[in-house]
């Protein structure tokens, strides 16, 4: 009996050692996904699991490139109003149909579809009309007029290419069964504990090196760091500055970092005192010491903001920052009325948490703020109280500057820009949460979206930054880093600028490679 | 006895709808959106719409409150905004990883803290008795975030005895156990000794040792069983703190329990799975407490069930 017991008690010490070694790579993300649909997944550890198991027509790489994926080759018609799509041949899915033209037809109308009531719907609705299947392996996308980005759009994980056949059995159970055409399986999921996937052995294209991909939900940063230290994940994210030289300091592990195209940056309410004086929001801008904050607040791991959007994403140009200058910003101040014996008084809203050390970033601003005699209050709350109050329509809305953060995770400057900027997208219609506008503005960004030639739109992006970064919608901040935690026994991992995690090109090196 | 537990159990139904309106009303009172915080930071209104649409969320109050009560009471606690799955499927996949953790913190509590306060008892103002009360006052004060790290850093990280986190054996289960644990055992250490010391002085316990009966005897039969009242009422009691307490260390060690879903939920404004959960707990501690009342019956056979 006893003997028994303790044959036991060593299985079970020994089954972690077991799970942790083998062909399998584990990485550990902050959360759990939260469904493996890809329409339905709105956050990146989710899209990150499902970019392994689904894919889509095109795809955005982590150098800013849009290529075609599913797809062989397109083209579109004289008046740009078609796009037809020339699917890759002899592709099945998981569950060994077909993938073609009826299967990207399914998927796209389900994407707009209202009762799967996605949140990314608007990637396609009203820009695409019509879904016309021409052959098996030809389907043609009908816009109502010219739509730019369209291409860019179709590199969106939600937009990602599942079997339909498995969405039709599976029901509601398809969401944490996913079945695509990618290069690892679906094998199972341990809510809130872990996702499995499973490399398939009849991928279409380059078979990835490693059997197994583990992602595990650890919301800790320190029990995160903490796995990639002992060996039981490989891959850890999201390390905190603080952390980075100790992990760097250990010759195991490498802490890698790569931009991300999300930009962090305070609006301003125009529509209300005292953010409608274009003095005083840029008198704003030129008392914050943006170096400084990425320096310190940081740690370094970010980007001084030189454009509404970050490098690596369509119609980037560089329009310039700001420069920090106290006594400029007095005098503009002083021009608008405010001084020492009437000085301005602000309230700034920032997250606490949602961002890269925001809080911080934001009690920075504060103090700098002060030297040039502004009196900031900090007003923080809970993110989704925060949603709330930012997104109030203009007579209710009570923000007068606050801190956002923005990913244009298609890669297409249409998605950071229109949203952002064009009038006809004032809260809460839209995602323009301070009330700006120009006339001119609009017609510029409206040209882009339907200009059919790449460097005319270059140069309509390069137009309508330049007058954003006139009009002074926001202070320009920074657009974040993101610091992984990557043991050296794995190479070839990605981390790409929309904050996916991409294993399909990894592999272990062997003892002698390290 | 069979009708005692009848009443009793008729009585969790007031309890229970006072729960439900009380979380109802609460999540809603709440500033925040499901919609908004599933879709992000840059929804289209016109997507908000439809999810709201999707859940119910764009009728009035009264009428969600209605539907939902109706639909509890069939056994159907709603689908999740976030997951889009039945709540009662979540529930199902979270509450047994709190039940084992919180039992296996239960048991180190029970296991620890009792001796230790016995010890304590027998043998007051000795350094057994100060170390035992340290260890309680440093047990009750210290953050479970911070021990629960450093056990991490020191027997994970540093000695490599036990897993950074996860579940999946009993090893798994030893360092978060000992975490959560840490406040119980010295809720119970000083519970037992302060019962233990009164019962002690008892005329009761003189005659026992005057008439020559063992130490041992004197101690656990005589004295303890009678101290025991206060400390199983406080151990229940802790029982239903623990499971709903059980968060931060769910999150310290990646233990996917009840706790870690239920901030989860709440942060995403997921109404449906806080409304279950909360439910769930509020059902557990009932429970809990109408077992610790049968048991006083057990340790007890004066006190009588009518």
């Amino acid at each position: 009996m006893r003997t028994k017991l303790l044959a036991l008690l060593a299985l079970v010490l020994a089954l972690p050692i077991a799970l942790g070694q083998g062909r399998t790579l584990i990485i550990a993300q902050g959360t759990d996904p939260t469904t493996l649909d890809a329409p339905l997944a709105t956050d990146s550890p989710s899209a990150t699991v499902v970019n392994h198991v689904v894919e889509t027509l095109f795809e955005y790489t982590p150098d800013g490139k849009i290529q075609p994926l599913l797809v062989e080759r397109y083209s579109f018609s004289s008046d740009r109003k078609t796009l037809t799509l020339y699917l890759r041949k002899g592709i099945k899915f998981h569950d060994g149909t077909d993938f073609n033209a009826e299967a990207v037809k399914f998927n796209l109308e389900r994407l707009i579809s209202q009762e799967l009531a996605s949140a990314f719907a608007f990637l396609l609705r009203g820009r695409v009309t019509a879904f016309e299947v021409v052959d098996s392996h030809t389907l043609r996308l009908r816009m109502p007029e010219p739509f730019a980005p369209v291409l860019a759009h179709l590199t969106h994980s939600s937009t990602g290419i599942q079997s339909p056949t498995a969405i039709r059995r599976l029901g509601v159970g398809y969401r944490d069964n996913p079945v695509g055409t990618g290069p690892y399986k679906f094998d199972r999921w341990q809510k809130g504990q872990f996702v499995e996937l499973v490399r398939n052995e009849d991928y279409w294209g380059r078979k990835p090196a490693i059997e197994r991909l583990r992602f595990l939900a650890v919301p800790e940063a320190a029990t995160r760091m903490a796995l990639v230290e002992t060996g039981q994940a490989h891959v850890a994210v999201r390390v905190p500055p603080q952390d980075v030289q100790r992990l760097n300091a250990r010759p195991e592990i490498e802490v890698v970092t790569t931009p991300s195209v999300r930009t962090i940056f305070f609006y301003f309410n125009q529509s209300k005192k005292p953010f409608d004086d274009i003095r005083v929001r840029k008198a704003i801008n030129h008392a914050i010491n943006k170096e400084e904050i990425v320096k310190f607040v940081l740690g370094g791991f970010g980007r001084v903001s030189d454009a509404p959007i970050s490098p690596g994403i369509f119609g980037y140009t560089k329009v310039g920052s700001y420069e920090y200058n106290p006594n400029l910003a007095r005098q503009l101040l002083a021009q608008a009325g405010y001084t020492a014996q009437n000085p301005l008084r602000i309230t700034i809203h920032s997250p606490n948490g949602r961002y890269l050390q925001d809080i911080r970033v934001t009690e920075a601003v504060q103090s700098q703020l002060r030297a040039v005699g502004v009196q900031a209050q900090i007003q923080t709350l809970e993110w989704g109280a925060y949603l709330a109050a930012t997104n109030q329509p203009r007579e209710r809305n009570e923000i007068q500057m606050a801190m956002l953060g923005w990913g244009t995770v298609t890669g297409d400057a249409d998605y950071g820009l229109y949203g952002l900027f064009h009038s006809s997208q004032q809260a809460p219609n839209g995602f323009n949460r301070g009330f700006y506008a120009n006339p001119r503005l609009d017609r510029v960004l409206e040209q882009a979206r339907v200009a059919t030639n790449p460097q005319a739109r270059q140069q309509l992006y390069r137009t309508a930054m330049q007058i954003i970064y006139n009009d002074v919608p926001w202070v320009f901040l920074h657009s974040e880093q993101q610091v992984t935690a990557i043991r050296r026994e794995v190479q070839g991992f990605v981390v790409h600028p929309t904050e996916r995690l991409i294993a399909s090109g990894a592999s272990f090196r062997t003892s002698a490679e390290r | 006895m069979t009708t005692y537990i009848f009443r009793r159990l008729l009585t969790v139904i007031p309890t229970l709808l006072g729960v439900l309106l009380a979380v109802f009303l609460m999540v809603r009172l709440a500033p925040g959106d499901p919609a908004q915080l599933l879709a992000g930071e840059f929804a289209t209104p016109e997507a908000l719409a439809e999810i709201r649409k999707r859940f119910g969320l764009d009728q009035a109050w009264h009428v969600q409150l209605g539907l939902y009560l109706a639909n509890v009471v069939q056994g159907d606690l709603g689908e999740s905004v976030r997951t889009r799955k039945p709540v009662s499927y979540e529930l199902a996949t979270y509450f047994p990883n709190t039940l084992r953790l919180t039992l296996g913190a239960m048991l180190v509590a029970l296991l620890v803290g009792i001796p230790a306060g016995i010890i304590a008892a027998l043998r007051p103002g000795t350094i057994f008795d100060l170390l035992a009360m340290l260890g309680a006052l440093i047990g009750v004060s210290m953050p479970v975030f911070w021990f629960g790290l450093m056990a991490i850093l020191i027997f994970a990280v540093g000695l490599g005895w036990f897993p950074v986190a996860g579940t999946g054996s009993l090893w798994h289960l030893v360092l978060p156990a000992i975490t959560l644990s840490t406040g119980t055992t010295a809720i119970l250490a000083r519970m037992t000794r302060s019962a233990m010391l009164e019962v002690l002085s008892q005329d009761y316990i003189r005659t026992a040792r005057a008439k020559g009966l063992p130490g041992r005897v004197v101690v656990f039969k005589h004295a303890l069983r009678n101290a025991l009242i206060p400390v199983v009422t406080v151990a229940g009691l802790q029982f239903g703190t623990l499971l709903e307490g059980a968060v931060i260390t769910e999150t310290v060690f990646a233990w996917p329990g009840i706790g870690q879903l239920l901030v989860g939920s709440i942060l995403a404004r997921d109404y449906p799975v806080v409304q279950g959960a909360v439910l769930l707990i509020a059902v557990a501690f009932i429970l809990i407490n109408l077992v610790v009342d049968l048991l006083y019956g057990a340790i007890d056979p004066r006190i009588r069930y009518e």
